[in-house]
């Protein structure tokens, strides 16, 4: 039972979110319903009226005068059939634009909670396998619905409706026949389920841990190859595969064991009641149709439980699924907005940090210790050092994608913490080495940055990195950038994140390598510009060395120098 | 097996996989014939026991070898239809391990450089899901294939014999099951190509968004951008439906002529019995073949229905086949010229050697080269002047076409600018190149890379974990972990495609060091570099361009 009720919990989150669209998925647990009584009634009505008219016929034969009313049943059977067609269909296509709901439901949930994330979370799950599990796992909870709640409860509500039809007549057995398909409901829901769920559980797990060996085959053929491993390797990946088919092969047996038994329990049920009809009808108490009509219903309860079995064998791969997604949304990597928010005074305030260190999880060596710096309202500093040094992650405690774990960072002695996170954001502006565009318009990616920007002043944004000539021989703002600004050339992306910061307005800049990948000429004509634009804002430079920027025309002249996450030398005017 | 011919499709190559598992899929199709058999007679039994009971006036004890009878027959057809589902799924596993088996050996045979066009993860990943999206085809679809056929055709000639009226019925809709199929064909592909395109722009666009989510957060674009994905999934999700509605009508229209064959067949059989038909058979229908006949007909199109649902299984298919088959078609174009190993020496030897790529044209010679054992050779050029294909020469992964190839035999050590690092501790790692080697060996190799002191800060040693991909390391460790491995190995021969290339100062000098001690140990290196400090370690300076020698200079 305790089992049973860790799966509810760790399903709850998402059973809560089916609850929203509650009276959707009634409506299509009820068509599904409908479906299946119109079987049961389909088969169930046939052999009353063949059995009917054939007792009747023998009695027509021996002379016995006699009558029976053919187009009220056969009325009722074509209804059946219809209904049955009909319902299938409606219930199909309703249900699957349930799903497609519920998905765009999930797919929304999801990146809110992604957004909350910070930087190291995020750092950690930037590989788009990840992101591909992510969906992936997604779209194993939008089914949850249509396999694993809807089905379970149609075939309750036909084992009533059976237990029922077949009780009016004949009590007992009506009885006997709801207690031996619970119990094989139970074995097909539970049973199966407890089955399966060891090895479903693992199922995405063992794929990620072949997929990763496959890809580290293909990546390193070169140097595989050269040392003469590559068999060595194989022989790694090939114990991944075993695994992963040893529980598939398991899965599969078990899952085969349930649809077996479908056919088996329906079967004993059906002789069951067969008997005790047969019984009654030697005893006088039961009409023949009747008695013909008892087992065919059974017969057609078979449609409706041969759903479960291999539904409820992967339920372990559905619990992993959401025990994985509830993980990312509980992560306490999550940057929360402080309930009070206190407000910045200044227009350009003083951002410092103080005696900050930082370490990712999984890292060998700290990427911060103890470091202190200090910009002040108007100031131009270069951050100096290597990759790795630490500068990019100063930057990303600036802009609170990331809160420390020792030291703090204040904007005008005011921890980041305690101020509402978009005025962080909106004061301090940052430009990554990454450089991030959307398969979207360049209108589109520029309004990141303003959203109420005129088409005039996105040009003139355009104009200042000299991408206004491109442009307009391009689409003009309506230009596709590609899926990750793929159709811009490396120096071409950079300018129009820069564009997009320029739109954006904020009074604290930093600029990480914003020249990377920019001829020396072109660098000293936007920095002039920059210079212009900088009057009045501070500004955080991040390069690798002072030497081939244009420190000089962007009017910087103090610099701090890092090392390993530590400061090692700096000069301040 | 024929030879490997050029024109390999999805549906031949296909066909060669299931060939090879023949037995296993024949047994699936038995057991499942057998689920057919037994099925029909379950059917027979209930008809007669009810035929027995209502028409002969039985006494229910009478009919307890009936109820025997049915019992056995449904343990038989329970265990046929677990044989039949386990049997497929035995053939499918090992014809996935089998598929997954022949594109790595097709891709190391290719080797690193004819794949180079190719993303390796998405390679890895074309390894893991399509061989896996084979499964429902072999498995399920290919033995329902058959039985789609045999059981409607077993059971038209019981119901021939039963009522040749009724048969015609249950014929009248046979002609229409190619159609069906077809119909249901048409639907499930369609269905599924245009499924798969909004699918694919659907993750499409929720991975743009999550590729971006830093930039999102830093222009307080959270609460919007999350709307945002919530409105493409409910576009997709209109999009999607008009194909649905029309997708489904196909299985409808299958489900339609099952329930319809069920209700007219009833209403003939209750017609007959009732003695209102005096046409044909009808006037002999019973109440046992009348029952029959009405409990066959579900019979008659459930293999159909079956089919039609494992429908998508086939399209899935010949989807990854399509990609896949693709990857088999890249041609292991060999070269012609001579390769021989060198006579226990570490020398290289190029004779006369030119090496050519499909749409390049020829980026490598003729040129001729040779390297003394313990030499120390720079190759330098501009970028695309050949100085890696001619170390990808060296190391085998590309043949020449003309001339010849003498190289050391056995392992050569290789290290370039994106070192492979696999999900395994450093040891691990390091054990990539010289499987035996023992602790203390790795140490030192380590210690040699200047990776001494790092080593020291770590608690585990040498059997840290490395996460994937080396998730951990920095750039620089990462590089220097590569130059362990040469260490460790025993390769006399070792080549470097720009070692230095993309890492910091620090790791720059720490490296040229190294390599100095490689010299220095009378290991024959061949360094590919822009680097003026590597080019001044080197005995000898080969410059290249245009995929020639142009120059040689003796320091």
């Amino acid at each position: 039972m305790s089992r049973l009720a860790s799966i509810y919990r760790e399903l709850r989150p998402w059973l809560k979110l089916l609850g929203r669209r509650r009276g959707r998925l009634a409506l299509g647990a009820l068509l599904m319903a409908i479906t299946a009584f119109a079987g049961i009634g389909l088969l169930a009505l046939s052999g009353w009226f063949i059995t009917a008219t054939a007792l009747t016929g023998m009695l027509l034969a021996a002379g016995v005068a006699a009558s029976l009313d053919v187009y009220v049943p056969g009325g009722g059977i074509r209804f059946f059939a219809l209904t049955r067609t009909v319902a299938r269909y409606l219930e199909r296509v309703y249900n699957h634009d349930s799903v497609l709901r519920l998905l765009a439901d999930l797919r929304g949930g999801m990146f809110r909670v992604l957004v909350r994330l910070d930087g190291q979370a995020l750092s950690k799950r930037r590989a788009s396998e990840w992101l591909n599990r992510l969906t992936a796992d997604i779209d194993t909870l939008d089914s949850l619905y249509l396999r694993l709640l809807a089905p379970p409860l149609v075939a309750l509500l036909a084992i009533a409706g059976l237990t029922l039809l077949i009780g009016v007549f004949l009590p007992w057995a009506g009885a006997l026949a709801g207690g031996l398909l619970l119990g094989l409901w139970m074995l097909l829901t539970l049973g199966q389920a407890r089955l399966g769920m060891a090895a479903s559980q693992r199922r995405v797990a063992s794929l990620d841990r072949l997929r990763s060996r496959a890809i580290e085959h293909v990546q390193g053929l070169a140097e595989l190859s050269a040392y003469t491993s590559l068999a060595a390797h194989r022989r790694r990946l090939d114990e991944h595969q075993q695994a992963l088919y040893a529980d598939q092969r398991l899965l599969g047996r078990r899952a085969a064991l349930g649809n077996a038994l479908v056919g088996l329990g329906v079967g004993v049920t059906l002789l069951a009641v067969l008997w005790l009809a047969s019984l009654a009808y030697a005893g006088g108490v039961l009409s023949g149709p009747l008695v013909v009509m008892m087992p065919l219903a059974v017969l057609a309860l078979a449609e409706t439980l041969g759903l479960l079995p291999s539904a409820f064998t992967q339920l372990g791969a559905t619990r992993a699924a959401a025990r994985r997604l509830n993980a990312l949304g509980a992560a306490q990597g999550a940057i929360d907005d402080p309930k009070q928010p206190a407000a910045l005074d200044s227009a350009t305030p003083r951002l410092a940090f103080e005696a900050v260190s930082l370490r990712y999880p999984g890292a060998l060596q700290p990427a911060l210790e103890q470091v202190s710096l200090c910009l002040e309202a108007g100031q131009r500093l270069a951050l100096l050092g290597a990759s790795g040094a630490g500068k990019s992650s100063l930057a990303q405690l600036a802009t609170r994608l990331i809160d420390p774990q020792v030291g703090r960072v204040t904007l005008d002695d005011q921890p980041l913490a305690e101020l509402a996170l978009h005025e962080v954001r909106g004061c301090v502006g940052l430009l990554t080495q990454q450089g991030e565009l959307f398969d979207d318009s360049l209108a589109a990616n520029l309004r990141l940055g303003a959203p109420q920007a005129s088409d005039s002043q996105l040009w003139q944004a355009l104009a200042t990195v000299e991408l206004e000539v491109w442009a307009q021989q391009a689409q003009g703002l309506a230009t596709r950038v590609g899926e990750g600004g793929q159709q811009l050339s490396g120096g071409q992306a950079r300018r129009l994140c820069l564009a997009r910061l320029l739109l954006a307005e904020p009074r604290i800049v930093i600029l990480d390598e914003p020249f990377a990948g920019l001829d020396a000429a072109l660098a000293e004509r936007i920095a002039a510009r920059l210079d212009h634009w900088l009057a009045g804002r501070s500004l955080l430079l991040l390069c690798h060395q002072r030497q081939g920027q244009p420190l000089a025309t962007l009017g910087v002249s103090d610099w701090t120098q890092l090392a390993a996450g530590r400061v090692v030398a700096s000069k301040h005017t | 097996m024929g030879p490997q011919d050029a024109a390999l499709t999805p549906r031949r190559w296909l066909g060669r996989l299931a060939a090879r598992q023949r037995r296993l899929i024949g047994l699936s199709m038995g057991a499942g014939l057998c689920v057919g058999l037994a099925t029909i007679v379950q059917m027979a039994l209930i008809a007669g026991w009810l035929s027995a009971l209502l028409v002969d006036d039985a006494e229910p004890a009478a009919l307890a070898g009936l109820g025997v009878a049915l019992i056995v027959v449904l343990a038989l057809r329970a265990a046929a239809q677990w044989a039949q589902e386990v049997a497929g799924q035995e053939a499918s596993l090992r014809i996935r391990q089998a598929a997954r088996s022949e594109l790595l050996a097709h891709i190391e045979a290719l080797g690193p450089v004819r794949l180079g066009g190719r993303h390796s993860a998405a390679l890895g990943g074309q390894l893991v899901e399509q061989v896996e999206a084979l499964d429902g085809y072999f498995a399920r679809f290919l033995p329902q294939l058959r039985l789609a056929v045999a059981i409607p055709a077993v059971i038209a000639v019981l119901v021939l014999w039963l009522d040749w009226l009724a048969a015609i019925f249950l014929l009248l809709a046979a002609p229409m099951i190619p159609l069906f199929m077809a119909l249901v064909g048409i639907g499930a592909e369609r269905l599924n190509r245009q499924q798969f395109a909004a699918v694919s722009r659907l993750a499409g666009h929720f991975l743009d968004r999550v590729r971006g989510i830093t930039t999102l957060q830093l222009f307080n674009r959270a609460e919007q951008a999350s709307a945002e994905v919530h409105a493409a999934a409910d576009d997709y999700r209109r999009l999607s439906m008009r194909t649905l509605r029309l997708a489904f009508l196909s299985s409808a229209v299958l489900e339609f002529f099952a329930a319809v064959a069920i209700a007219v067949l009833a209403i003939y059989i209750g017609f007959g019995l009732l003695g209102y038909i005096d046409y044909g058979p009808s006037p002999q229908l019973t109440l046992f073949s009348g029952l029959l006949i009405l409990l066959l007909a579900p019979e008659f199109f459930q293999p159909l229905r079956t089919l039609s649902q494992h429908y998508h299984d086939r399209a899935a298919a010949l989807g990854a086949a399509d990609a896949l088959v693709a990857l088999l078609n890249v041609p292991l174009a060999k070269g012609t010229a001579r390769r021989q190993p060198s006579d226990g020496q570490s020398g290289v030897s190029l004779d006369g050697v030119s090496v050519t790529f499909a749409g390049r044209g020829r980026v490598l010679g003729p040129l001729d080269l040779t390297i003394a054992p313990g030499e120390c050779v720079a190759l330098v050029g501009p970028s695309g002047a050949g100085k890696s294909t001619l170390l990808q020469l060296i190391a085998g992964f590309v043949d020449s076409d003309t001339g010849r190839v003498t190289v050391p035999a056995g392992e050569v050590a290789w290290m370039d600018q994106r070192p492979l690092l696999i999900h395994g501790s450093l040891a691990d790692n390091l054990r990539l190149a010289a499987p035996e080697a023992s602790d203390a060996d790795i140490e030192r190799a380590l210690e040699q890379a200047g990776l001494g002191e790092l080593l020291t800060e770590l608690p585990a040693g040498i059997d840290t974990a490395l996460g994937e991909r080396g998730a951990g390391l920095s750039g620089g460790q990462a590089q220097r972990l590569a130059l362990a491995r040469v260490f460790l190995s025993g390769a006399s021969l070792v080549l470097l495609d720009e070692p230095t290339a993309s890492v910091d100062d620090d790791t720059q000098m720490a490296l040229i060091e190294a390599l100095k001690a490689l010299t220095a140990a009378g290991r024959t290196l061949v360094i590919a570099t822009h680097h003026p400090a590597l080019m001044g370690m080197a005995g000898r300076v080969v410059r290249l361009e245009n995929g020639r020698r142009i120059d040689e200079v003796m320091p």
